[in-house]
């Protein structure tokens, strides 16, 4: 069975309304509980309104910060479930089926919510029930009371709700209503066949998913991790030292889980909640499987080191939760082979490293299957890659195979234009040529060498020819022209400078 | 300490006894900079480089090469990155040369798994922009195996230093080189470096932009420069890589300047004096003598 939670928000300082332009009209869209007293209504005109009241303040909507906070919202509904899912716009799903017992039931689960939303100045309502279409329609539309005692038929329970509660369009309600079908209770015992044909088959499947006839999968806004220890703190944490501690114990859980199913873990995340809501999610990865505490303890120093005041405990820390989204089949280890050892070693530098600079800093060079000289070589982060896939073999034989030149120690990001290039014979070496305002005079050069670029797409540009020249005071460059001198009409040659050499 | 026995220091001290409680200072005095005899070393492949070097460069200490200008910095990477190609093709004692210091070498040749042998590159980011980033295709001509190159960048020179003192300390490591300029780097930092160099067993090697005369812990400093190709070589074709390597610091020797050239198929520097008469070093080169 699969429990929901859907939640609703509303802003609330003073009397105040929110209004929004729909179709010409500037319609208030949600009013605050001392503007209801004074006998607004939302969707009420802004103008009629203003009428009303003259002193009422009134904010544009902000549809992007409404999107902001429900997210921020639904970050801090991860300490209830992992399956927590944005019903926009204003809904939040929690699926809570085998972790309600952790609270003390559904009804103390749902408590605690909304508790906590209070606390946050947030007014919010909450159901429980069997379907996300049922949680939907009790929590926008039910008396929460009544509506949401889970042991109750779901039909009994929807009857007497609107048929807005449904999820459908607003031209189908108003249709159905212009035939007296008013509440949920009105449609159920219809027959099927002209329903569908009448007003779609939206209106039968919302019905069903609402009554649970027919399934409707949850879409998790975060995937769902493999493994999770979590822990929760009456007092809540600030210090790092304390989170550092906390991170080696519930390693240390995660490593019986790890080990009981043979596997290590290939990229780790620490959510810490923040007592006022807040989420910090600190993720590492690691270039082997691991099941290690204490080095993940390690990981987790150089990620808050490199993080320093991000992680901002505020009142601090009361629920800390550390998940492996990514786990890999770990071999166990023996221990006392050098060579293992060894690569051991490297393997937890890389981690150390890539935790600390980031890990697209930390790389090693792949070559590529490209003629293009930019294109012949990558960086590609150290954690990702298995020796076998660094393809530098195949360079070599294509390399004794091609007899390809020498090729610079160094490569420029970018090719540099250069300036007052004068060769001797239009298909030739630079004789001399500024590049960095420094004047360059060459008295040796090999080449050209021609690269074309690909032609089946723009990659690479027009031809290049490269020359390996050598000046007065002993630098070696790669220099290139691009484009050749019979093509002069298009556009000249233009020179580059693309590497250099020891 | 504790481990010597009681009874060999009540017997008359012998200079075999002598000469272990030696090394055992020496090995005591290791990590104040000055690496014990009893350390491993890089040798460069070339009788007159090493000679001045006593053998080679000291693995578990820290050196020091600087660009002779911000224009030759290609060739202080060259110079580098060489010495990172015979780090990776580990030979000790096994080396062609034979003379008097090779000798020494083959009494206590180490032998490096090729495990321990991995090469970390650590840069600044604004570096890599000015002067271009390491070129893979170009590793394999000098004879880097780029498999077993780890290429770092930060954003910041602390992060640098930081990530060269972590890769000194890995045992897997056989060499770190750090790039970064000569500015931001303090007797403190090097200090630091030399330490934990001291504590791994890698070769930490500090590549600086341009040339710094601050002092340092290091225990060689070189200066690294491109060499200018002679009149009579223009417009011919261009050779290997030819550098001008000043030794302009050395704890353990004589300085010297060179004009070499990296030998990518032996793995060895030779040096280019044919061409440059000046090369001759001032020291005393006793390999002359035992080549002949």
């Amino acid at each position: 069975m699969t429990d929901r939670i859907a939640r609703q928000w509303r802003e609330a300082p003073s009397p105040l309304v929110v209004f929004g332009k729909r179709g010409n009209l500037d319609l208030l869209l949600a009013i605050d509980v001392a503007a209801e007293r004074l006998g607004l209504a939302a969707g009420l005109a802004l103008a009629q309104a203003r009428a009303m009241h003259p002193t009422l303040a009134a904010v544009p909507e902000d549809q992007d910060a409404d999107a902001r906070l429900l997210d921020a919202i639904a970050n801090a509904c991860h300490r209830y479930t992992p399956l927590v899912a944005v019903d926009p716009p204003d809904g939040i799903l929690l699926d809570i089926g085998g972790c309600a017992h952790l609270f003390g039931g559904e009804e103390k689960l749902r408590d605690d919510l909304l508790a906590r939303m209070m606390r946050l100045g947030l007014s919010a309502r909450a159901a429980v029930a069997a379907t996300i279409g049922a949680a939907s329609a009790a929590a926008r539309f039910g008396d929460v009371a009544t509506t949401a005692d889970a042991s109750r038929d779901a039909r009994e329970r929807l009857a007497p709700l609107p048929l807005a509660a449904l999820r459908l369009s607003d031209e189908t309600v108003a249709a159905l209503a212009r035939l007296g079908l008013k509440r949920i209770g009105d449609i159920l015992d219809l027959p099927r066949a002209p329903l569908a044909a009448r007003f779609g088959a939206d209106l039968l499947r919302q019905m069903d998913r609402a009554l649970g006839r027919e399934d409707e999968p949850l879409t998790p806004r975060l995937p769902i991790p493999h493994y999770l220890a979590e822990k929760s703190f009456h007092e809540p944490i600030t210090r790092e030292e304390d989170v550092l501690a906390c991170v080696e114990r519930l390693a240390a859980r995660l490593k019986t889980a790890l080990t009981a199913r043979g596997d290590g873990a290939r990229r780790l995340e620490l959510a810490l909640f923040r007592t006022d809501g807040a989420v910090k999610r600190i993720a590492v990865g690691t270039s082997r499987p691991l099941r290690d505490p204490q080095a993940v303890r390690a990981l987790f120093v150089e990620r808050l080191a490199a993080l320093g005041d991000e992680i901002d405990p505020g009142f601090g820390f009361d629920l800390a939760r550390l998940s492996v989204l990514n786990a890999e089949t770990c071999a166990d280890e023996q221990i006392g082979l050098g060579t293992r050892e060894d690569q051991a070693g490297l393997d937890r530098l890389i981690d150390r490293l890539s935790a600390r600079l980031g890990r697209r800093r930390v790389s090693r060079l792949v070559a590529r299957d490209s003629h293009i000289p930019e294109l012949a070589a990558a960086s590609v982060p150290a954690q990702a890659m298995t020796p076998a896939e660094f393809g530098w073999d195949t360079f070599r034989r294509f390399r004794a195979e091609a007899g390809l030149s020498q090729r610079p120690l160094r490569l420029l990001a970018k090719p540099e234009p250069i300036a007052e290039v004068f060769a001797l014979v239009p298909d030739g070496p630079p004789a001399r040529f500024r590049w960095r305002r420094a004047l360059h005079e060459v008295v040796r050069a090999e080449g050209p060498e021609r690269i074309e670029g690909a032609w089946w797409s723009e990659e690479g540009g027009p031809a290049r020819d490269y020359f390996h020249v050598e000046d007065t005071a002993g630098l070696r460059f790669w220099l290139f022209r691009a484009g050749l001198y019979r093509d002069t009409a298009l556009s000249p040659p233009r020179w580059f400078m693309h590497g250099l050499y020891a | 300490m504790a481990a010597a026995p009681l009874s060999s220091s009540s017997a008359e001290p012998t200079a075999a006894r002598i000469e272990q409680l030696r090394r055992q200072l020496g090995a005591l005095e290791a990590p104040g900079g000055h690496p014990g005899e009893c350390s491993a070393l890089l040798a460069l492949g070339n009788p007159a480089i090493d000679g001045a070097l006593g053998g080679g460069l000291g693995l578990s200490a820290l050196h020091e090469i600087a660009a002779a200008r911000e224009a030759e910095v290609a060739a202080a990477s060259g110079f580098a990155l060489a010495l990172a190609a015979r780090m990776m093709s580990w030979r000790g004692a096994s080396a062609a040369i034979a003379n008097s210091w090779q000798a020494r070498e083959d009494a206590r040749a180490v032998s490096l798994p090729a495990s321990t042998r991995n090469v970390i590159w650590i840069a600044e980011e604004f570096s890599l922009v000015e002067n271009g980033a390491l070129y893979g295709p170009a590793l394999d001509g000098i004879g880097i195996a780029s498999e077993r190159l780890i290429t770092v960048t930060a954003a910041r020179m602390r992060d640098v230093l930081w990530a060269m003192e972590e890769s000194l300390r890995c045992r897997a490591v056989g060499m770190v080189i750090g790039e970064m300029r000569p500015r931001g780097i303090d007797q403190v930092a090097t200090r630091r470096l030399a330490l934990a160099a001291a504590g791994g067993n890698a070769l930490g090697l500090i590549l600086y932009t341009a040339p710094d005369d601050a002092p340092s812990a290091a225990v060689t400093r070189w200066i690294i420069g491109a060499a200018s190709p002679l009149n009579a070589e223009r417009g011919h074709g261009i050779g290997p890589p030819r550098l001008l390597a000043r030794l302009a610091r050395n704890r353990r020797g004589p300085l010297g300047t060179w004009i070499v050239e990296w030998n990518s198929v032996e793995q060895r520097f030779e040096l280019a004096t044919h061409s440059e008469p000046v090369a001759g070093a001032a020291f005393d080169r006793p390999h002359r003598t035992a080549v002949a």
